[in-house]
């Protein structure tokens, strides 16, 4: 009896952070490698603390081609939606850059993409994320249609903004966040993505 | 010996719980009303507070559903074409109704927005996202239009763009044009990005 009663109160104590674990389907993620280019763009967009702020367009094959990572990859992917006119979106984004600055060194890849107008590739957003003191890669997902982009991405997603994706190291989706993030949620996710063996 | 029977007692509880927790997750997966599906009846103010139920307001040929905002960008960037797909097919039988589900624009905000934007449409004040809960609405704006009998014929955006000079997909209105020649609706289904809806809680 005691038994079930400590494990149930550790369950209890636990449970807020128990997410992520079961794996669902990662065909369509893994599939579609094109080579159009934009992993190169990828290490291009990567910016160091000094470098200034370069936003890249993306297009549905770099999206395709950034989630079905190649194999040397082996690093979980946290993956952010956002744009500077979404009122939740930059509500979060403090949160964002904290986690990337608690998580890259030990092991988190983290991406942004924005759904701004392409116009604003080299104002609006590059502005927001200087003001953010973001360094995490950011991509301007530029598309005419953007039901494909929402597809490869994850199915159950209405497009619906802001959104943020985990991915573990080996490309599986294990959580979802549509709508302002909850900071211990993710991390837990996070965390639990780095320890897990690959 | 008891230890190690705790704690796998923990772990299968831990498992149960992730698993739980993965499947009811966070906020919102595209549950809700599946294509051929009938509209739910509900009860829902407008914007003087006079209730309705959703089948008085129902169309001869059609009824469209939009979930809008007032502070949604991408909802205001539709205010006029939702305008016009309410003037172009109000008269040919299908009625085009506004859902405000923002738990964050009260009915007051709502108004004087409609007016402000000159949107004549009827606009509905969905308290507690109960009908977005029930149709699984997630974004703004997100379209249901069901044919004369009430079933669900398409789901999703207005277009492909919230940029006009952009759009090259008129999804709803090709549904509704289908509908209304008596065609299956080929496209029942498609996603642009928008805003979440701002649910209650």
């Amino acid at each position: 009896m005691k038994i079930y009663s400590t494990a149930l109160t550790l369950t209890l104590i636990l449970s807020p952070f128990a997410f992520g674990g079961c794996p669902t389907s990662s065909e369509r993620f893994q599939q579609g490698s094109t080579r159009d280019g934009s992993g190169e763009t990828t290490r291009d967009a990567r910016a160091t603390e000094s470098a200034p702020i370069k936003v890249s367009e993306i297009n549905t094959n770099g999206l395709r081609e950034l989630l079905g990572r190649p194999a040397q990859a082996k690093r979980p992917l946290l993956i952010n939606f956002w744009a500077t006119w979404c009122e939740p979106c930059r509500e979060e984004f403090p949160d964002l850059v904290a986690i990337d600055r608690e998580y890259r060194s030990r092991g988190l890849d983290f991406v942004t993409i924005s759904l701004d107008d392409v116009s604003d590739i080299d104002r609006g957003v590059p502005q927001f994320l200087r003001e953010m003191g973001a360094t995490m890669p950011t991509y301007l997902l530029n598309v005419v249609d953007p039901e494909m982009a929402i597809s490869v991405v994850d199915q159950e997603w209405s497009g619906a903004l802001p959104a943020t994706f985990l991915f573990d190291a080996k490309g599986t989706l294990v959580y979802r966040r549509f709508g302002r993030i909850k900071p211990p949620e993710l991390r837990a996710a996070i965390e639990k993505a780095l320890n897990a063996k690959p | 010996m008891r230890r190690n029977y705790a704690l796998a007692l923990l772990l299968l509880a831990l498992s149960f719980i992730a698993v739980v927790a993965w499947q009811g997750g966070d906020g919102a997966m595209r549950a809700g009303i599946k294509i051929g599906e009938s509209m739910p009846d509900f009860r829902l103010p407008d914007l003087d507070g006079k209730e309705h139920s959703l089948s008085s307001l129902r169309g001869k040929n059609g009824t469209v559903l939009i979930f809008i905002s007032t502070q949604c960008p991408v909802s205001n960037a539709y205010n006029a074409r939702m305008e016009k797909l309410a003037e172009d097919y109000g008269a040919r039988g299908i009625a085009v109704i506004g859902i405000n589900a923002n738990a964050t624009e009260p009915v007051d905000v709502v108004k004087r927005h409609a007016a402000e934007h000159n949107l004549k449409f009827t606009i509905l004040k969905d308290h507690g996202n109960k009908l977005a809960d029930r149709l699984g609405a997630q974004v703004t704006p997100e379209a249901f239009l069901f044919d004369a009998s009430g079933k669900l014929v398409y789901h999703g955006r207005i277009d492909n763009s919230r940029d006009e000079s952009q759009v090259q997909s008129q999804d709803l209105r090709d549904a509704i044009e289908a509908i209304l020649a008596g065609r299956q609706v080929a496209k029942t289904e498609a996603r642009a990005f928008g805003c979440t809806i701002k649910r209650a809680s």
